[in-house]
């Protein structure tokens, strides 16, 4: 576990979803550190599964994710056009005298979507 | 040259207890049963049609043969949740040990089938159960403790004492976790954090890996370098040291100590159970027999006074019996004696045309179905009968 070394960074996932009314909705990955000790028992995977879609090693899988967020979006009654994967993070850095600090949490869009048809019934 | 074949032979071929084995199949079939519960709101979500990842995108990332039971079955979520409870019920039969050698090999496919179909969400603890899962097909996992064995001593091929096996494969799932802690070492001897003694550091501030709250001074700098090579130390250990036997027990004490300290404070769900499992391997079997026996004499009182079991030994039907009785009376509530040996109720044995068991009772010899309703009740893996036979008693008091 953790090696050869554990990550610095605390981070999530979520993704903003544009539907063709011009409206918008976010859609939420489960968040460990606000879910309760037995759901997150139950969804961990799901923060190894961020882990992995927030590598860019990984593009491959970024599409399937998308389409899933789409055809799973908040809203069903309308339809979504674009979808946008985002990362927050916040690094843990340091000190020079031996404690360690959270900087400040940012975000950056890493990937869009657009939504076609077929994907919100596929065969 | 001949003293490492000798070594090498005695390791992997000497006849040896499947009692080790037995537990270790319990507990991967547990293991496997609880993992796969805790996946069950997800299976649709992560393995079905139209999943998180497609099975098309699985193949393009992670190319070449695999072991993967999705890519015959029809794209269908209907066939993906019928995989899930065959699986668990596959998993439930090998816990108990019915079918052993065929649900060993139809977990192991449908374990490994999962996950090469999303190999995304997978902890160290999964591959861990997939590689052992292997090994279990080859190993004798239903010597002991199993419904196959009962099956054996009641058709009459094997006696109430559990016969000596090779276990060859139980000696390659003792290399991997050796080699699982030794390869691990290896890795965090490359990372910096680990060698400056910060790694901890990161792991317990990180919000989404957190469980229970952990006490401050734990979490000092101090404490936490030590800690970061402590757990360098310990990985070491259970990787070579745990195979020298006058260390073992307390170099498994120490990773006991280790993965339930992890369990409470990090939230990896199952990783440190799939681990602690295989110990059971490295425990001698004598040491389990004991451990048994000690936990007997504690829990024997609660379940009342012994019983005494007159029966004819010169039926073979009886004799059968009376094994199949010895396995399943794991508490030793039961005290067993060839007819010749209790006096005067020999004769009553002979008389019952010598397939009777008599029980002697604090009210007299007892027989019939009451004798099974004494049983089941003296016999905790027989409590599920317990009502069954006394409605039987029951039914048979008013005809």
């Amino acid at each position: 576990m953790f090696s050869p070394s554990p990550k610095r960074t605390n981070g999530y996932l979520e993704a903003m979803l544009v539907y063709t009314d011009g409206t918008t909705d976010y859609w939420q990955f489960p968040r460990m550190d606000r879910l309760s000790f037995t759901e997150r028992y139950s969804k961990e995977r799901y923060r190894k599964f961020e882990e992995t879609l927030a590598d860019s090693k990984f593009a491959d899988l970024w599409p399937d994710a998308a389409r899933y967020i789409a055809r799973h979006a908040p809203d069903p009654s309308k339809r979504p056009e674009m979808i946008m994967l985002i990362l927050n993070w916040s690094d843990l850095v340091r000190n020079a005298d031996g404690s360690f600090t959270d900087l400040p949490w940012q975000s950056r869009v890493f990937y869009r979507y657009r939504v076609e048809p077929e994907d919100l019934n596929p065969q | 040259m001949n003293a490492i074949l000798a070594v090498w032979n005695r390791f992997f071929f000497a006849e040896q207890s499947p009692l080790p084995l037995a537990w270790f199949r319990i507990a991967y079939g547990l293991l496997v049963m609880i993992t796969l519960l805790l996946l069950k709101p997800d299976w649709i979500p992560w393995y079905g049609t139209h999943a998180w990842m497609s099975l098309g995108t699985m193949r393009e990332l992670e190319p070449g043969l695999r072991l993967n039971l999705f890519t015959i079955l029809p794209q269908d979520d209907r066939c993906v949740i019928a995989l899930f409870w065959i699986f668990l019920a596959s998993a439930f039969l090998l816990t108990i040990g019915f079918l052993s050698r065929l649900n060993s090999i139809v977990v192991y496919f449908c374990l490994a089938s999962i996950q090469q179909r999303n190999l995304y969400i997978l902890h160290g603890g999964d591959t861990f159960l997939r590689v052992a899962g292997f090994f279990l097909i080859f190993a004798p996992a239903g010597a002991a403790l199993s419904v196959d064995r009962l099956i054996r001593v009641w058709r009459g091929r094997e006696q109430s004492e559990v016969p000596l096996r090779r276990l060859w494969a139980q000696g390659m799932i003792q290399i991997e976790l050796s080699l699982v802690y030794l390869a691990t070492f290896c890795w965090k001897l490359k990372g910096a954090p680990w060698i400056e003694g910060s790694a901890l550091f990161y792991v317990f501030h990180l919000f989404e890996l957190q469980r229970f709250p952990l006490p401050d001074w734990l979490l000092q700098p101090g404490i936490l370098k030590l800690g970061t090579w402590s757990a360098m130390v310990l990985e070491f250990s259970l990787g070579t040291l745990i195979w020298v036997k006058r260390m073992r027990y307390k170099i498994l004490a120490a990773g006991l100590l280790f993965h339930l300290s992890l369990e409470y404070s990090l939230n990896i769900p199952m990783f440190q159970w799939d681990m602690l499992s295989a110990y059971l391997l490295f425990v001698d079997p004598a040491d389990l027999q004991r451990s048994w026996n000690w936990i007997c004499v504690r829990v024997g009182p609660w379940l009342g006074k012994p019983v005494s079991v007159s029966y004819d030994s010169r039926s073979a039907r009886t004799r059968r019996l009376v094994n199949l009785l010895v396995v399943l009376d794991i508490f030793h509530r039961l005290a067993f004696k060839p007819s010749g040996e209790t006096g005067n109720r020999t004769s009553t044995a002979s008389e019952t045309n010598n397939r009777e068991l008599i029980l002697a009772t604090s009210i007299g010899p007892c027989l019939g179905t009451d004798v099974r309703l004494i049983l089941a009740k003296s016999i905790p893996l027989l409590w599920p009968l317990v009502p069954f036979c006394y409605f039987r008693t029951v039914a048979q008091s008013r005809k």
